[in-house]
């Protein structure tokens, strides 16, 4: 019973799994920041790390649309 | 143009991920990308067999003593 507990709770507690989107590979900071200030705001941001430049979104669509608006290179 | 990779985010513990990475580096079937000590991406496919493979993991891993429910 112990071990079951202990695999239930890595399941639901220990370990987060969301699926969507990674990206990367933004030319500069700038364009790196607006796209995640954006996800931020239309709630679909999930994880960030700004020193690597890199960040996961739930939904890219509207972010794909925003980024092609911007001419974001 | 900044690029986006399809896959299932997963965060944990360091010591969960550290089996993780033992796994995929097996066959190298899992994981996308490293990220940081808690965080990786795995491809989405792949989550429910990796959540099999580290269920088992654990149970090798987790020491206690056998309860054997047979009675006389």
């Amino acid at each position: 019973v112990v071990d079951q507990i202990r695999l239930w709770q890595i399941e639901n507690e220990r370990m987060k799994a969301t699926p969507g989107f990674l990206f990367k590979e933004f030319e500069n900071q700038k364009d790196y920041q607006s796209c995640v200030t954006y996800a931020g705001e239309i709630g679909v941001l999930v994880w960030k790390n700004e020193t690597k430049g890199l960040f996961f979104v739930s939904k890219m669509e509207q972010l794909r649309d925003f980024i092609k608006s911007r001419k974001i290179k | 143009m900044p690029k986006a990779v399809r896959g299932v985010l997963v965060q944990c513990d360091p010591s969960i991920k550290s089996i993780i990475l033992k796994i995929d580096s097996e066959e190298h079937a899992f994981v996308v990308e490293d990220l940081d000590d808690q965080t990786l991406v795995i491809k989405e496919n792949m989550l429910s067999i990796l959540k099999m493979r580290l269920d088992a993991a654990l149970k090798e891993n987790i020491k206690t003593p056998t309860d054997d429910e047979e009675s006389d």
